[in-house]
């Protein structure tokens, strides 16, 4: 069976007839005969501004958006055509396919039962490492192209076996026009992922993606654990995340003030640097924009780990920082039975990928990310004196 | 370390309940399984359940934070369902299982329909399993409650009642404190009266639907689920219901 016909640049192409997934405001429809493609439609008629969106962005070609190589998938599923009806109206937009199997949503990396099915036998803490280095390698990157990603959250970026991310809804990205100065501004966003500044109604800013980077890098190097977890001791009776982040309430820094669900890991899994950095974002930085880590800061302090990670001799998948003198997996399981990485009993998997044993690596050569590393820090320096001296 | 456990957690999903510290989403499907469900509609019904529940097995993110329960109103009373078993009703087990355990039941149609009696057990369960969380430490997003049905509220005889007046207030007054989240849905040959009911129950979210559109309903469930874990305002909740009311997409029309 298929469904609607869209035009794709003219070309008429056909939509299978059920979506892969729909949300509120759009749906995302595989396209009959061309598995490289998907092609998302909006659920109400997208107005004019919608339209200019996504034209200027067809003329944009932002670093993340370009593949680097063959077996690397571009950090962006960008806007690859406009999708329009028989009568020429603006209907949504064809994008490049990053689908299951090979791309898993961030999410499925933080349950032990998701890992194991879906990275069977590799999401040990030096991979998710890499999946931190790889989410803020891509955040920076965007806002050195002037892009802020807007709506960040686990479900709207997907990783890949080796590790890799993509973003996928760039339609919700926030930009301002180049050529017209016509601002773009992020109108979705997700709380659990949202300083308060947002969920009261602000605009995106590469301070909001900060704060949002922040609790996801904190996720991946816990294996899962939100950093704003944990019922407040005075809580009468609804009890959220969003709730916690807006009354600047996060046990990594003040752990005194609610309870802590028994399986939550030490925030001491994070090296010093690393941890000084979820500090500072989940302290002083929830309420003021300005003190939470830029993404350059966290590319840093996570580059400086990933060559240092030691490997459990006694158990396999446990990895962790170079700070620690034991593995902090293999204390937990003795003080609690439950293993992080390795469950009590195999589960039946359901066809697993082919198996690689190519680690998660950069997407590009270590001399050119140093290089690039320190492009970035010299522009930071840079901006920071100007703003010092202006 | 297992005389921990709360005493109403099964053993077999201690493990999971200690290593996952999301915040959870409680999702009760209250079912009806009186005598006018049988035949095609039950079977329409439990297959749907089997697409359903594939299918959120393979939704990373609703399978991180949805937990689900079974309570059916048919035969000679309520029953609550944790995944495949009923329960005994004097056993102090949840009757929610995490999403990416969940098997549905087998539900067979026969007997009364005490509608009233089934969704006070809902509500019940609902505020019993926030209370067990929350003790744990453990969060949680809004709860949602499906009550479905193709009839009346009767009493244990069969006969109708008017006990269902008794619920009005008490379910305002739960939807105004937001403490969860009510779908009434009317299927099949459902009655004027019958509709009537499901609008007082749940003035926002009711519908009276043809036939029994129970693979459109499920998966509107899930829309609402992820819709929930996003932090959407009340308007995307009601846009969802909406498309599923009209049974057609914006593109389509």
């Amino acid at each position: 069976m298929s469904g609607l016909t869209v035009f794709l640049d003219g070309k008429p192409v056909t939509l299978a007839e059920l979506p892969l997934k729909g949300g509120g405001q759009a749906a995302v429809f595989p396209v009959v005969g061309d598995d490289g493609i998907v092609v998302k439609l909006y659920r109400d008629p997208p107005g004019p501004e919608q339209e200019r969106r996504l034209t200027r962005m067809l003329t944009m070609s932002p670093l993340a958006a370009r593949p680097t190589n063959a077996f690397q998938p571009p950090e962006l599923a960008w806007p690859t055509a406009l999708a329009r009806g028989a009568r020429g109206e603006f209907l949504g937009y064809a994008m490049r396919r990053f689908g299951e199997p090979a791309h898993i949503q961030l999410i499925g990396l933080f349950t032990r039962a998701q890992r194991r099915k879906l990275f069977p036998e590799r999401a040990d803490w030096r991979f998710l490492l890499g999946v931190a280095w790889n989410l803020a390698f891509m955040t920076a990157r965007m806002h050195h192209d002037n892009l802020v990603i807007g709506d960040f959250s686990s479900s709207n970026v997907v990783v890949d076996a080796n590790g890799f991310v993509t973003f996928l809804d760039c339609d919700s990205i926030a930009f301002t026009d180049p050529a017209t100065g016509e601002l773009f501004p992020c109108l979705m966003h997700t709380t659990d992922y949202s300083p308060p500044e947002r969920q009261a109604g602000g605009p995106a800013s590469r301070a909001t993606d900060d704060f949002a980077l922040a609790v996801l890098v904190y996720q991946l190097l816990t294996a899962g654990n939100h950093p704003f977890g944990g019922v407040p001791h005075d809580s009468a009776s609804e009890s959220t995340v969003k709730d916690n982040i807006a009354a600047s309430c996060s046990y990594v820094v003040r752990p005194e003030r609610v309870v802590i669900p028994r399986g939550t890991v030490d925030p001491s899994v994070l090296p010093p640097d690393l941890l000084t950095l979820a500090r500072a974002a989940f302290g002083p930085g929830v309420l003021a924009p300005a003190a939470r880590p830029p993404a350059e800061a966290w590319l840093r302090a996570l580059n400086k780990e990933r060559s240092q990670v030691r490997i459990c001799a006694i158990r396999p998948l446990h990895a962790y920082g170079s700070h620690l003198t034991s593995c902090p997996w293999c204390t937990r399981v003795a003080t609690t039975g439950h293993d992080v990485f390795n469950g009590p009993a195999p589960l039946p998997l359901p066809d697993p990928p082919p198996m690689e044993e190519e680690r998660p690596e950069g997407r590009l050569s270590p001399a050119l990310k140093v290089a690039l590393l320190v492009a970035l820090v010299v522009a930071l320096a840079v901006a920071a004196k100007h703003l010092g001296g202006g | 370390m297992h005389s921990e456990y709360p005493p109403t957690l099964p053993a077999e999903y201690a493990d999971i309940e200690f290593e996952n510290n999301a915040q959870r989403l409680p999702l009760v499907l209250c079912l009806d399984t009186s005598s006018s469900m049988a035949g095609a509609p039950i079977q329409t019904l439990n297959n749907a359940l089997t697409e359903w529940t594939r299918e959120l097995h393979d939704d990373v993110s609703l399978s991180y934070s949805v937990e689900v329960a079974v309570i059916t109103f048919g035969g000679q009373g309520v029953g609550a369902w944790r995944g495949p078993q009923l329960l005994d009703p004097r056993a102090p087990v949840s009757p929610f299982v995490p999403a990416h355990l969940f098997r549905p039941p087998r539900l067979a149609a026969a007997g009364v329909t005490l509608m009233t009696e089934a969704l006070e057990l809902s509500m019940h369960i609902v505020a019993a399993r926030k209370a067990e969380l929350r003790a744990s430490g453990l969060q949680y997003y809004r709860p949602q409650i499906c009550l479905v049905t193709d009839g009346l509220p009767t009493d244990g005889t069969g006969h109708l009642t008017d006990s269902w007046h008794r619920l009005i207030p008490v379910l305002a007054e739960e939807q105004r404190a937001r403490r969860f989240r009510l779908y009434a849905i009317g299927v099949g040959g459902i009655t004027d009266m019958g509709e009537q009911v499901l609008q007082a129950f749940a003035p926002k979210f009711h519908a009276r639907l043809q036939g029994f559109p129970f693979r459109e309903l499920l998966q509107m469930m899930s829309a609402s689920a992820n819709a929930e874990q996003k932090g959407a305002g009340d308007e995307v909740f009601e846009k969802i219901f909406s498309q599923f009311k009209t049974q057609r997409p914006a593109w389509e029309s």
